[in-house]
C-alpha cells in the first residue's frame, strides 16, 4: 500500500515536471537549420565581397539571398519552443539591423561600397551568423530524444 | 567618439539583456562577457584608426558601431538561450531520477505478480 502511494506520488511529481516549466522547453537540434544557416553564411560573405561592384549588377544574387533569409525566418517561426532562434534570425533578416540585410540595404542606397567597409561589415555578419550556428549546436539531440523516449512520444 | 563611454554602454546593455550584475554571473558567462568586451574594444580601436586614415567614412563608422550594438542583443539572446537549455537539461535529469525511483517502487510488485502467475 505504502509502495503504491510512493509510486503514485512520484508519477504525479514526474507529470508536474513534464507539464510545468513550459518556458524551459527548447526546440531540439535541427540539422536543416544548421545546414541552411551555414549555406546562408557562405552565400552572404561571397555576395558582400561583390559590393565594390554596382548593386544593380548583382540584383539576381541579392534577391536570391533575401529570399533565403525570408524562408529561414519563416521556418524558424513555425518550429515549436523556438523563440530564441527565431528572434536571432529575425535580427539577421531585418534591414534596419546592421547585419547582412542592413548591409544589402546600405549597398542599395550607396550603389557601391568600399573594400575596407565591406571587410569590417563582413566580420560583423560572420560573427552574428556564427552565434546562431553555435546556439543551434548547443541544442542537445540526445537529451531531447531521451525525454521523448521516456514519455513515449518518439 | 569616446571608447570608454561606448564600452560602458555595450557592457551595460549586455548585462541588462542577461538580467544580471557582472559579479553575479557564473565564471563561464563572465568569461563570455569579458571576451565580447575585449573584442569590441579591439574593433572600436581598429575602426577609429580606419576613420582617421580616411579608409572609412563617418557613416561607415557609425554603421559598424551600430552593428556592434546589434551584436550585443544577439549575444544576450544567445546567453539566455544557453541558460534555458542548461535548465532544461537539469529538469530532464531530475525527471530521470524521479521516473527511475518510481519504477523501482513498482517493479518489486510486478515481480511478485509474475512469480504468482507462474
Amino acid at each position: 500500500m505504502k509502495t503504491r502511494f510512493y509510486a503514485v506520488y512520484l508519477s504525479a511529481l514526474a507529470f508536474l515536471l513534464v507539464t510545468s516549466c513550459a518556458s524551459l522547453r527548447t526546440a531540439a537540434f535541427d540539422q536543416y537549420s544548421y545546414q541552411k544557416g551555414t549555406e546562408i553564411k557562405v552565400d552572404a560573405t561571397r555576395l558582400m565581397d561583390k559590393a565594390t561592384m554596382s548593386y544593380d549588377s548583382q540584383t539576381a544574387a541579392i534577391e536570391n539571398l533575401q529570399s533565403e533569409l525570408d524562408k529561414m525566418v519563416e521556418y524558424e517561426k513555425n518550429k515549436p519552443d523556438n523563440t530564441i532562434s527565431y528572434a536571432m534570425w529575425k535580427m539577421i533578416a531585418n534591414p534596419d539591423k546592421n547585419f547582412i540585410a542592413g548591409f544589402l540595404k546600405r549597398w542599395k542606397d550607396k550603389g557601391t561600397l568600399s573594400t575596407f567597409f565591406i571587410n569590417e561589415a563582413k566580420g560583423q555578419t560572420v560573427e552574428a551568423l556564427d552565434l546562431i550556428l553555435k546556439y543551434e549546436g548547443k541544442k542537445d539531440p540526445a537529451a531531447e530524444k531521451r525525454l521523448q523516449g521516456m514519455l513515449g512520444i518518439q | 567618439m569616446d571608447f570608454k563611454d561606448l564600452l560602458k554602454e555595450l557592457k551595460g546593455n549586455l548585462l541588462s539583456l542577461m538580467g544580471a550584475k557582472f559579479d553575479d554571473l557564473k565564471d563561464e558567462s563572465k568569461k563570455d562577457v569579458q571576451d565580447f568586451l575585449k573584442a569590441s574594444k579591439e574593433k572600436l580601436e581598429r575602426w577609429t584608426t580606419l576613420l582617421a586614415e580616411g579608409n572609412l567614412t563617418l557613416d561607415d563608422y557609425k554603421w559598424l558601431v551600430e552593428s556592434q550594438k546589434d551584436l550585443v542583443v544577439l549575444e544576450g539572446l544567445y546567453a539566455a538561450g544557453v541558460s534555458k537549455i542548461k535548465l532544461g537539461h537539469l529538469k530532464n535529469s531530475i525527471l530521470d531520477t524521479v521516473i527511475s525511483t518510481a519504477i523501482g517502487f513498482v517493479k518489486p510488485d510486478e515481480d511478485k505478480n509474475d512469480t504468482a502467475n507462474t
